[in-house]
């Protein structure tokens, strides 16, 4: 993915640094990346999709619009790719996809959308469902071999609550851990069903956050979990994850409820494990939510490191 | 035998143009004479550099839109947004009769509205003068001056709350 300096998409676009900065704030486009001095770093594809929109717009509202309908373009390339069954198209739009955004944006803006998409139309006990989850399942995977490991002393330990790997909160889960591990922490993922053993397991890992994610599993499994690793690591900060519930105003009983985007509860569970006050997300587009139509159903995954 | 020829009726070919003037999409602000190196405008940051004829140009404080010849809203100055409590993003690519509808007492229907504005799209360069009123809103009318606008081609309806 080409990447360009706050200078050299504003000298793209013929405009000032202070342009662009307007922009994010009035619009939240283009949606910088942050590098580790927290410099802005814009992909190139948002600015050439933006560019050519200025050229023929009217209003920046308008070629703002069109830069974006222009980027979501890519998912319904995904969508017809799954929907047909077309194993090397669905990579083919992934790594287009890739070639504008980063990784964390790709699999928000185009992988869980079109999954979402399959889900609506299709159902979730669909055939193509199936086929959709196993290949972003497959995907997800592969991003994680390749994400850098445990670079920060950050050791987060998820609890999967989910039914199976056909569960839609399963894909975000799998999304949030990806996310967490190229932000430098080490992840664990182990069946909140799955109790013995556990002293052994966290006696070599040693988290310093627990998430529990999906709502399939009932409160007294939870709870059951939960208790048994704080009884083998100490009082560990606790963050629910699609747990089903409502996003309360504020952190209530010491438990923080994760919002729905994959990329903003990674921003907040980061801040959870480092106890600092959660950055504000910058603003993202409600697409990346899924729709309230889909019934919140589960996943049970065997544990991953 | 005398030929046919054609001839110059008076009255046609005779139009002086009026010269356009640039201004900012969003604010308002009048450009420079010369040609900005942007498109965007250098005060607000948040307009696009827009032409029309000098007498259907906004004035300073003139609220006003930019629609297309279909009808679909593309710009809404900060002004209009604050005159007709809304968002600019929030009606971009909408109809504008989502926004405005005709208010002329003399009026039938929206087809006077709706012609003049596809009229002006087309760059008849005429400046018309129209009766409005927010949809969804009664008693409350604004005088608008419709013409067109460029670049690309569009309608610039500018609203006079005052008459």
């Amino acid at each position: 993915m080409r990447t360009l300096k706050t200078s050299e998409a504003a000298s793209e676009l013929n405009v000032s640094p202070n342009t662009l900065r307007a922009w994010e704030r009035r619009f939240g486009y283009p949606r910088p990346m942050r590098t580790e001095g927290r410099h802005r770093l814009y992909t190139h594809g948002e600015i050439a999709s933006l560019r050519d929109a200025l050229k023929e717009g009217l209003s920046i509202s308008s070629a703002i619009s069109r830069a974006r309908e222009n980027l979501r373009a890519d998912t319904p390339v995904l969508v017809g790719a799954l929907s047909a069954c077309e194993l090397d198209r669905a990579d083919a739009a992934m790594e287009a996809a890739l070639a504008l955004r980063s990784v964390e944006r790709a699999v928000e803006e185009i992988l869980l959308p079109s999954l979402h998409e399959i889900a609506d139309r299709s159902g979730e006990a669909s055939a193509p469902w199936a086929f959709a989850v196993q290949w972003a399942s497959d995907w997800l995977n592969r991003a994680r071999r390749l994400a850098p490991s445990g670079v920060r002393p950050l050791t987060v330990l998820v609890g999967d609550a989910t039914r199976d790997e056909q569960d839609p909160d399963a894909l975000d889960t799998w999304a949030l851990e990806l996310f967490a591990q190229r932000a430098g922490a080490e992840v664990l993922t182990l069946p909140v069903t799955g109790l013995v053993g556990l002293g052994d397991v966290l006696a070599n890992f040693h988290p310093r956050a627990i998430v529990i994610a999906g709502s399939h599993a009932g409160d007294d499994d939870v709870a059951r979990w939960a208790y048994a690793v704080r009884a083998a690591s100490g009082p560990l900060p606790v963050a629910l994850y699609r747990r089903g519930s409502r996003r309360p105003a504020g952190r209530t009983t010491g438990t923080l409820v994760l919002p729905h985007s994959p990329s903003a509860a990674q921003h907040e569970l980061m801040a959870l494990v480092e106890g600092r006050p959660a950055a504000p997300v910058p603003a993202s587009e409600p697409s990346v939510e899924r729709s309230a139509s889909i019934a919140p159903v589960q996943l049970r995954r065997s544990a991953s490191a | 035998m005398t030929r046919p020829q054609l001839q110059v009726l008076p009255g046609y070919g005779e139009t002086d143009v009026e010269p356009y003037v640039d201004f900012c999409g969003h604010c308002g602000k009048r450009q420079e004479a010369a040609a900005p190196a942007s498109r965007v405008c250098g005060n607000c940051h948040l307009g696009l550099i827009v032409s029309a004829p000098g007498s259907l140009a906004p004035g300073a404080k003139e609220p006003f839109l930019i629609v297309d010849g279909r009808l679909q809203v593309c710009a809404v100055s900060r002004r209009a947004e604050r005159l007709l409590g809304i968002a600019e993003a929030d009606v971009v690519d909408r109809q504008l009769t989502d926004v405005l509808l005709p208010a002329d007492a003399e009026a039938v229907g929206v087809e006077g509205f709706v012609s003049t504005i596809v009229h002006a799209a087309r760059g008849d360069g005429i400046v018309r003068d129209l009766v409005v009123r927010p949809a969804g809103e009664w008693g409350i009318r604004w005088f608008t001056r419709i013409g067109p606008c460029a670049t690309p081609s569009a309608v610039l309806i500018v609203l006079a709350p005052n008459g």
